[in-house]
């Protein structure tokens, strides 16, 4: 037990003191930011005031596109912001009637920057809708397609309603949207959601799970194959017991990997705590959507997915001889977690659903796919307890397996060993 | 009492026997040489002795109780391959390894420190091990080995790669050690060093014992049957029918007899045909009888 505590000691300062874990401490928040940021922030990049012209052969419909493009903006619940928490301003002009002849000084108008876009309506004499193109710069520009088309559409109705005596005021009544109110119910009571942000926190959870474990995996990896290369197994094995080595190295690698999520942890915290982060975090974790139960059973997760898959790199570790033959085994750390990060969207919409369900229990996929289960819905108790059993059941035959596997292959050098000759060394004393 | 004692131990891997029957025994204050080719179960015998595998068959007895964990903090083991953390600092390293072995940081830390003065290293302790030179690594390593003190010492080829300053320093370390009682196994190809250093030998090939005992005693097992004659005149004596082989070289032969043959004929003949300055019956060096066993083993 000393010898484990001493390496694992060890093992845990020679990581936390590395530049390596000082940059990915950074830098793995900085790219979820970049990640998720992308997409809020997309639309918003630049801020300020957008330009935008309706043109259009039917000068009615470009009025109507006009005053549906502005009411559709109109920001509710702060949610079109940009960073400096200014509302992006929408400027629309119409220019109409236009014919063709007048696409080459628009096209000229966008390029020069003059405008940012602009929205061809070309009404056909005959078909009931118009062939409607937005021209821009950038491919996926402010406001939105999916935006423009609702405008578009509502337009259309409102100026069939004018047309048919409607007063503009009774129009907007009818073309008000319904607000719908979303509810889910946990652990027997209906709690207010916002679908956009309970989700945010399955999302960070799930990513955080399958990069530090696949980091952390692979550097255990690593390191067995570096202390086999260097022979200093053969010195600590003088002393050491190779069990005392492996669980030294998984404990001092799981203790730096505990530490690196304690400081993002406490990170969100403060951040949410500052003014700086009140627009991003209010209320800390739970805008997040993430519950205490929940970081609970993620630090649990991810301390039995970390055991579970650094076994086996350590076991993997003990049969190469070269660093460079690690990388093949990246694959066999990445697949099982991937599967949870593919069918993120799925398992988010069908928490219940029983292949769902089978992959939570499942051992190499449960860390990632139950944590997005617990976001999407309250897991009833007896799965949570059949997938932690299963998981340290698992997590315990392959530490089993590995330690048999690690203790003969770490005095092994040269030839891959074939599989038949690891079953043999299973039998080694 | 015999520090270390194998008693007809056995190890076989797959299809490949690494150890078969092999016995010996390294007292207190003894300087012991395990020898024999590459590939002949020296290390396989080494991790028998230290526990990192354990014997198929036979028993291994340290400090006089049947093996057990809790006395390898009694011994020392440099291996043949440098194992060291090539990213953490000298000083870092030295106790890492005395708390390994059972001393507490502040006890490695002093040890540490006189150690590195003696061997000379001292300017290099807050060094990473990547920053030294192979040499310096071996000296690390070296007193790494021994910063707990062991009373059973086990060194796989310590002097590779050394210049002869830092040979002899190592050297006169150990062997002040050996004078104060520890027990020393001393495993090497070079065996000029294993003829000056060690008192007991054991060579070993296949993994069996082929030649085993004190180095006076396995020296006069063999016959001497080499001859270097200086001298001045008629050189017609190489020719004697107990001459087997001869080199010529400017007023000295060096002369290997047949097996039997009779030194004092040769002598005499030499002595009626030419003038004497020289006549060396010389034993066999621990090479000649290295390279006849294990070499009549490989014609067999």
């Amino acid at each position: 037990m000393r010898e484990a505590l001493l390496i694992a000691r060890r093992e845990y300062l020679e990581r936390v003191r590395s530049k390596a874990f000082r940059i990915s401490t950074v830098l793995i928040p900085l790219v979820f930011a970049a990640i998720f940021g992308m997409g809020a922030l997309s639309g918003n990049l630049g801020g300020g005031v957008r330009h935008i012209v309706v043109a259009s052969n039917d000068p009615v419909l470009a009025d109507c596109t006009r005053i549906e493009l502005l009411t559709t903006h109109e920001p509710n619940a702060g949610r079109k912001r940009d960073r400096s928490g200014q509302k992006v301003q929408l400027l629309v002009d119409v220019q109409a009637p236009v014919a063709d002849s007048d696409l080459t000084e628009l096209n000229s108008e966008v390029e020069s920057k003059a405008i940012d876009g602009y929205l061809w309506l070309h009404v056909v004499p005959g078909e009931a809708l118009p062939q409607a193109t937005y021209v821009s710069r950038g491919s996926a520009d402010f406001p939105g397609t999916d935006k423009m088309q609702s405008a578009i559409g509502a337009a259309l109705v409102r100026e069939t309603l004018m047309k048919r005596g409607v007063t503009s005021a009774a129009a907007d009544g009818l073309l008000r949207d319904v607000e719908l109110k979303t509810v889910r119910v946990k652990n027997g009571q209906s709690v207010a959601s916002d679908t956009g942000k309970s989700f945010w926190g399955a999302y960070i959870m799930a990513f955080v799970l399958y990069f530090v474990v696949v980091f952390y995996g692979m550097n255990v990896a690593q390191s067995v194959v570096a202390e086999k290369t260097s022979r200093v197994f053969e010195v600590l094995l003088a002393t050491a017991r190779p069990e005392s080595l492996m669980a030294g190295k998984l404990l001092g690698v799981g203790a730096a990997g505990l530490t690196q999520i304690a400081v993002w942890i406490t990170a969100i915290f403060l951040l949410s705590a500052s003014a700086l982060g009140a627009e991003l975090g209010q209320g800390g974790l739970a805008a997040y959507g993430i519950t205490p139960l929940q970081l609970v059973f993620f630090v649990i997760y991810f301390l039995l997915g970390f055991f579970f898959y650094s076994a086996l790199s350590a076991g993997f570790g003990a049969t190469v001889s070269q660093e460079s033959e690690v990388q093949q085994f990246s694959m066999v750390l990445v697949m099982p977690q991937l599967v949870g990060l593919v069918l993120m969207v799925y398992i988010l919409g069908n928490p219940s659903a029983w292949p769902v369900v089978l992959l939570s229990l499942f051992p190499p996929c449960t860390p990632i796919v139950m944590c997005l289960r617990m976001s999407a819905m309250a897991v009833p108790w007896w799965q949570l307890a059949l997938s932690l059993i299963l998981m340290i059941a698992a997590t315990y035959g392959v530490l089993w397996l590995a330690s048999r596997i690690y203790r003969v292959g770490i005095l092994m050098y040269g030839k891959r060993p074939t599989l038949p000759e690891m079953l043999r060394w299973l039998s080694y004393s | 009492m015999n520090i270390v004692e194998l008693d007809r131990i056995s190890k076989a891997y797959d299809t490949k026997i690494a150890v078969h029957e092999l016995s010996l025994a390294i007292e207190a204050g003894q300087m012991f040489g395990l020898l024999g080719p590459n590939g002949a179960g020296k290390t396989s015998s080494i991790r028998m002795m230290i526990g990192i595998t354990m014997p198929d068959s036979g028993t291994v007895t340290l400090f006089g109780q049947p093996f057990a964990r809790k006395d390898l903090t009694r011994i020392g083991y440099l291996p043949e391959e440098r194992g060291l953390y090539k990213k953490m600092k000298v000083i870092d390293q030295l106790v890492f390894m005395g708390q390994l072995h059972g001393l507490d940081a502040t006890q490695a830390k002093t040890r540490a420190h006189q150690w590195c003065e003696r061997l000379q290293i001292l300017d290099a302790i807050d060094l990473k091990t990547e920053e030294l030179s192979k040499g310096m690594q071996q000296k690390i390593q070296f007193i790494a080995t021994l910063l707990h003190e062991p009373e059973l010492i086990i060194m796989d080829e310590p002097f590779s790669g050394l210049d002869p300053v830092n040979t002899q320093l190592l050297q006169d370390a150990l062997l002040e050690l050996k004078n104060a009682g520890k027990a020393i196994l001393f495993s090497t190809h070079r065996m000029d060093q294993v003829e000056k250093l060690c008192d007991s030998i054991c060579l070993i090939d296949g993994g069996r014992a082929v030649l085993s005992g004190a180095m006076r005693e396995v020296k006069s097992r063999y016959p001497r049957n080499h001859v270097v004659i200086d001298f001045e005149g008629d050189n017609s004596f190489v020719r004697h029918p107990a001459v087997a082989e001869f080199k010529e070289y400017a007023g000295r032969v060096e002369i290997q007899l047949k097996d039997g043959a009779d030194a004092q004929a040769l002598l005499r003949a030499a002595f009626e045909r030419a003038k004497i300055y020289k006549f060396d019956l010389m034993e066999p060096s621990l090479e000649e009888i290295f390279i006849q066993t294990v070499g009549r083993r490989v014609h067999a």
